[in-house]
């Protein structure tokens, strides 16, 4: 038994997860640093790139089937709307229409936690599900939508979320527009008595916008039936909660519903839950008995599939002469769209400096809006951004160095649960970025430099989890040639999940990378794996591949000391090979091993070990920006950034930087350009496309400088990977909004900083 | 309506009786079965669905990058559809190599439409530039990867290239020995000059049926009509070799009415009269965007920010308008009439736009600010063409995009400026006189407010740039 079972606990998301899980006992000695190894750590090329590059990668929106139809989905034109009646004669009788799913003949499916139905009379924002026609052709359904005939009864709506808070607010739902009537408090020491301590109070107000994960591949999923067995190919992030939501809503055996992803074209948190799209596709299939596929188009994704939640946050600190934080405080108000999500942003302020004195309150409310979803680092990059603002007004106050400010705040441990850090290299992240982006040479007096364009130099820091935590299984299977399959059930949003899997086992077992073959997101090949968020897939999935091919390469040993007649211990295994300590010229290999046995592959399964006892896991950083500001029209430009993190040991420097590098051009796209605006007369979307909705382009990247501060956390796992994906994102906005303050010495308090509120701050400023 | 199409798709010789308003991108993914070329927002803006056409000109094959959803299959006809598929060689070439190894792509889905754009690039040029084969790739998003692989490789691939020795073969045959590209592409010139001698034109009596829709680049119409126009009967104008044509007669230079940006842009005409002008090019659109878009769709399309229309009305440009009997002349600033509003028959089209060739005298700017520099519309911009000894002002035009329902033309601010000396005074008032003549609106791309600030900064931007001897900046700031 190498197995138990036991609580563990684990972050994903802002959610302490405490779970009874199965963890593997088996004792793993950590790895020591990256040169020690050969394949981990080492610059590896992504297992999976040549398949991309030349088009063969076959994607969920790719899939075609025989005898495959196409759904469109008919969305609220309205934001908040009692549906009286819908006529779908007329779609009906167009040619090439097969069937038409509204609410009067869908099944009552409860949805968003049952404040909704799949297909609900009410509808709440503009994009709410209506009707989904299935059709011969894309076309065909398109056409059929544009003639059901829907009678809507409009309702006084509400898009702005201060708005909603008022008494006299329209409510989206019955019950109010609090999710549960009250906001989330947390409070730890007296905040009032460190204020009255505190040498100065400072108190600002900082808004962010709402942002769309605009993946490259849409929404989409294709839905087929044999029988009573039900397969979805999902564009999705985890194939686990999209089976079991398939398999709850249709009311059949999970083991009935096989979800497939192979190859997505990107998530950041928007395809981590199961769409109404998918549940519909396999309703309409059963139906008509034929495949169905339901892709979303643009305009679809900016309306209805998640968003980041907007802030208004306002920061209270109590700062001492000598820089020392005695109280911060954080009120936050942000809008989660129709249905219950969060908006909650004060965990960097609850974590990330020392301070007994912390109280925090977040209003996440409702309007009617597309429902926000978890988007990289949700909450951490609006908190980020207010937190680490108004730590460089107070900075400046008291005419301390913002890094020396954040020195001085400096904490070795959790302060919510008051129990230390399993590592933290954050003062090394802010010596190295400090040093790579060349610290001394920003304005000591902010807006100081002469001409029309300014340059500036600003930073921020970053905390977040991603230690990751079981279960989180692998199954690994050797070939007599001595070439492997592993099968996880984890997905590649474009990380490198294939790469680093492949990575570990060719480690262990000193096999050559091409020999590896991986099979991930499928439910019913692969033993199970959470959800790809939070950045816990390698720090999960990594350790439970080690467990598995250690297993394996123990089971060789096995096997070879029964062939030879020897004991396990005077045995040694090199790329495949298994000799004799002393007698090398005594040796068998994987094929003479295995066919030996009469079999013809061998298999194992590894699981993640369990996360220490009274250690808290995070991931830090800090990230420097130079910017330069055109004084004349408002318009930014990033020069540079640094990005210095630790984050556990680096798997692959590769695709690590490549995490990185879009991360943070995602961090400038939230800083400079992107919002999805809302026409509050109208309740519409004003931004639902590419050519409103600015998305950073190839000639807005700056130079970019990745520095790792850490190597291998042996009290993590026996891997000692942190996640990557979050970390990258988080600081990048509130640096670059420093650097701008540090060109031009007017302070932009709102993201994004665009053209106009840059001009409109300088003409202030002259006047 | 069907229509037979003849084309080369990829190796492969086509023939087919198709609804000629059918999208390639449908075409490829539908019809096909070729998903290497992907749907990210069917409206031109991701890139996604990049595509290599190259069409008979003379002996050589001109090739350009389009988007795949904008594109109307009937205008393929005669000519070579390159997809991500048609470019896999054996093994990986060395683009797609480099993309690969320098983590140019991490999700992928963007990834072909990329690959298709650099291939581009290197089919057309024969010396390389990285940050112009960067900008090649303006009209491609991507999510992920943050684009710095995405430059390595470019770089990696240049420096390949240029390590290769190479005699005086055209660039095609380069990159087929170079394996950049697949053999087959010699065969195409020979194969497409047999081709077109297949194609069935429009016969004229078929003319008679009333098009609903006139058809030129279709880069904004594809997006608003395209199911619509899948259903119509559409006249496309984008192939009339006749409405292709830039010439020059005495001081005029005609631009025909299916010359699309990049025709405008790469014209040598055009780089030898009005060099100033083509400068701005590359900040309109992407670069597919500018291969299929027109200038006289750009003035038709009336948006009162369109960038060719506003840098037009500021060199005083003139439409020659006609139908299949009339013709008639007009100044491009009598043309709007009102939002989207033309001084246009229903029957007439564009059929060439004139421009006089400036003078040494004539200094030339154009302005533009918007959110993200490349890839996006303005929200204020200006262009401006000033005629001075130097020290006056004899002569003066400019345009003001996105602060009045139309392309305004600032009549009564030229008629200020008219005979004065160039000082930092006289630019800082008429700035503020400017204002009295615009009309803007609060709209997604900013308040009116700042959009009469920002058009003050930029009116005075034309003088700090062409003028710097004579402006004081502290004054302006």
């Amino acid at each position: 038994m190498t197995r138990k079972i036991v609580k563990s606990k684990y972050h994903f998301e802002p959610d302490l997860i405490e779970t009874i899980g199965e963890v593997s006992i088996e004792e793993i000695k950590p790895w020591g640093s990256n040169d020690e190894l050969k394949i981990i750590g080492k610059p590896t090329s992504r297992i999976d790139g040549a398949v991309k590059v030349s088009g063969e990668a076959v994607y969920t929106s790719d899939v075609i089937l025989p005898n495959m139809v196409y759904a469109k989905i008919l969305r609220s034109p309205h934001p908040n709307a009692q549906i009286k009646n819908i006529d779908t004669s007329e779609a009906e009788q167009l040619e090439g229409v097969l069937y038409i799913l509204t609410y009067k003949n869908a099944p009552e499916i409860g949805w968003y936690y049952n404040t909704s139905y799949l297909f609900d009379k009410q509808v709440r924002y503009q994009g709410d599900e209506v009707a989904c026609v299935a059709a011969e052709s894309e076309k065909i359904a398109e056409d059929a939508l544009h003639l059901i005939k829907v009678e809507y009864e409009n309702l006084p709506f509400v898009t702005d979320a201060v708005e909603a808070l008022k008494d006299n607010s329209p409510k989206v739902h019955e019950w109010g527009n609090l999710p549960r009537g009250n906001p989330d408090k947390y409070k730890r020491g007296d905040v009032e008595k460190g204020l009255k301590e505190a040498d100065l109070v400072i108190e600002d107000t900082f808004t962010t916008q709402v942002v769309v994960h605009n993946t490259t591949e849409p929404h989409c999923s294709v839905a087929k039936w044999e029988g009573s067995k039900l397969t979805v190919w999902d564009s999705t992030q985890a194939i686990f909660n999209v089976r079991d939501s398939i398999a709850a809503s249709l009311q059949i055996p999970a083991s009935s519903v096989r979800v497939i992803k192979k190859y997505m074209g990107g998530g950041f948190g928007s395809k981590l839950e199961a769409g109404k799209y998918s549940v519909i596709a396999a309703l309409i299939s059963r139906k008509i008995k034929r495949p169905v596929k339901i892709v979303l188009d643009r305009r679809e994704e900016n309306l209805a599939v998640g968003n980041r939640p907007n802030s208004i946050q306002t920061l209270k600190a109590g700062v001492k002469k000598d820089g020392t934080l005695t109280a911060l405080s954080h009120h936050s108000i942000g809008s989660i769209g129709a249905y219950p999500d969060g908006a909650g942003c004060s965990w960097p302020l609850r974590t990330i400096y020392k301070c007994e004195n912390v109280s925090t309150e977040e209003y996440s409310v409702f309007t009617n809006t597309g429902k926000s979803r978890a988007y990289r680092a949700p909450g951490h990059v609006q908190g980020t951004f207010g937190l680490e603002s108004l730590i460089d007004i107070a900075a400046e106050k008291i005419g301390m160095d913002p890094l020396e400010f954040r020195l001085k705040n400096y904490t070795d441990k959790d302060q919510v649960y008051n129990i230390p850090y399993t590592s933290k290299k954050l003062k090394d992240a802010y010596e190295k970025g400090a040093n790579a982006i060349g610290w001394h040479r920003r304005n000591k007096v902010p807006g100081s430099s002469n001409g029309i364009l300014k340059r500036g130099i600003g930073m921020a820091t970053q905390i977040w989890w991603g230690g990751g935590g079981p279960p989180a299984y692998a199954t690994l299977k050797l070939n007599r040639d001595g070439s492997v399959n592993v099968m996880a059930g984890t997905q590649d949003l474009g990380t490198g999940t294939y790469t680093f899997i492949a990575q570990v086992a060719s480690e262990v077992l000193q096999l050559p990378i091409e020999k590896i073959s991986i099979t991930i997101g499928d439910t019913e090949t692969c033993p199970y794996c959470g959800a790809s968020g939070g950045s816990t897939t390698a720090a999960s999935v990594a350790p439970a591949v080690r467990d598995a091919a250690e297993q394996m390469k123990a089971k060789l040993i096995s096997g070879a000391a029964a062939i030879l007649e020897t004991s396990e211990e005077k045995l040694i295994y090199a790329e495949g090979i298994i000799s004799v300590k002393n007698d090398p010229s005594k040796k068998i290999t994987i094929h003479e091993i295995i066919s030996k046995m009469r079999e013809r592959v061998l298999v194992t399964t590894g699981a993640r070990s369990a996360n220490p006892e009274g250690y808290m896991i995070n991931t830090f950083g800090a990230q420097f920006a130079e910017v330069e500001v055109d004084t004349f029209t408002g318009k930014v430009r990033v020069i540079k950034i640094v990005a210095a993190h630790d984050i556990g040991r680096v798997l692959n420097p590769k695709t690590l930087e490549n995490q990185f590098h879009g991360g943070i051009i995602q961090g400038l796209g939230y800083a400079l350009m992107e919002e999805r605006k809302v026409d509050s007369n109208t309740g519409k979307v004003l931004t639902a496309n590419l050519y409103s909705y600015l998305i950073p382009t190839i000639m807005d990247t700056p130079e970019i400088e990745v520095i790792i501060v850490s190597e291998g956390d042996s009290m993590i796992s026996s891997v000692g990977a942190k996640g990557v994906g979050e970390p990258a994102i988080i600081p990048t906005a509130a640096a670059i909004a420093h650097a701008v303050y540090n060109a031009i010495g007017v302070r932009i308090k709102s993201l994004p900083i665009t053209p106009d509120k840059v001009l409109n701050a300088l003409t202030l400023i002259k006047r | 309506m069907k229509k037979k199409i003849t084309f080369i798709c990829n190796d492969e010789n086509i023939s087919i009786e198709i609804n000629p308003a059918l999208t390639v991108l449908d075409y490829l993914r539908d019809n096909k079965r070729l998903t290497g070329t992907k749907e990210g927002c069917r409206e031109g803006d991701c890139g996604a669905c990049t595509v290599i056409v190259g069409r008979l000109n003379g002996k050589r094959i001109v090739y350009q990058t389009i988007n795949s959803c904008l594109l109307p299959i009937a205008d393929l006809n005669g000519k070579h559809l390159v997809s991500i598929e048609g470019l896999n060689l054996d093994g990986l070439n060395i683009i797609q190599e480099q993309m690969v190894d320098e983590g140019g792509t991490q999700c992928g889905f963007c990834t072909p439409g990329f690959i298709i754009s650099m291939t581009n690039y290197f089919i057309n040029h024969s010396e390389y530039d990285p940050e112009k084969a960067a900008l090649a790739l303006d009209g491609n998003i991507c999510r992920c990867t943050g684009y710095l692989g995405i430059r390595r490789a470019i770089q990696n691939v240049i420096a390949y290239l240029n390590s290769i020795p190479r005699k005086n073969s055209n660039q095609t045959d380069f990159l087929m020995k170079a394996q950049i590209l697949p053999e087959y592409f010699s065969s195409i010139p020979k194969r497409l000059k047999t081709l077109s001698k297949e194609i069935q034109y429009d016969k004229p009596t078929e003319k008679k049926i009333k098009p609903r829709y006139v058809v030129s680049g279709g880069t904004d119409l594809f997006v608003q009509k395209w199911e619509s126009l899948l259903e119509s009967n559409v006249r496309f104008i984008s192939g009339n070799e006749a409405l292709k044509e830039i010439r020059k007669e005495g001081n005029t230079i005609f631009i025909g009415g299916a010359v699309t940006i990049s025709e405008f842009e790469n014209s040598p005409l055009i780089r030898k009269h009005l060099p100033e002008v083509t400068k701005y090019l590359n900040l309109f659109g992407s670069q597919p965007i500018r291969n299929r878009a027109t200038i006289a769709g750009n003035i038709v399309n009336a948006s009162p920010i369109a960038d060719m229309t506003n840098i037009l009305l500021a060199l005083s440009a003139n439409l020659n308008l006609t139908t299949n009997k009339k013709k008639r002349s007009l100044p491009l600033n009598e043309f709007y009439l009102g939002y989207k509003t033309l001084n246009k028959k229903e029957k007439e089209i564009i059929e060439n736009i004139s421009i006089e060739i400036p003078s040494k005298e004539h200094y030339f700017n154009y302005e533009r600010i918007s959110r993200r520099t490349y890839l996006d519309i303005a929200s204020v911009n200006t262009a401006a063409l000033i005629k001075s000894d130097g020290k006056r002002i004899i002569d003066i035009s400019i345009s003001a995009g996105g602060v009045a329902p139309i392309p305004l033309y600032l009549k009564s601010t030229c008629n200020f400026f008219k005979g004065k000396e160039i000082n930092s005074d006289l630019v800082d008032e008429a700035a503020h006189y400017a204002l009295s003549e615009i009309s803007p609106i609060s709209d997604a791309r900013g308040s009116a407010e700042y959009k009469s600030l920002l058009l003050k900064q930029l009116l005075k931007a034309h003088f700090i740039k062409l003028f710097p001897q004579l402006i004081e900046v502290e004054v302006l700031v």
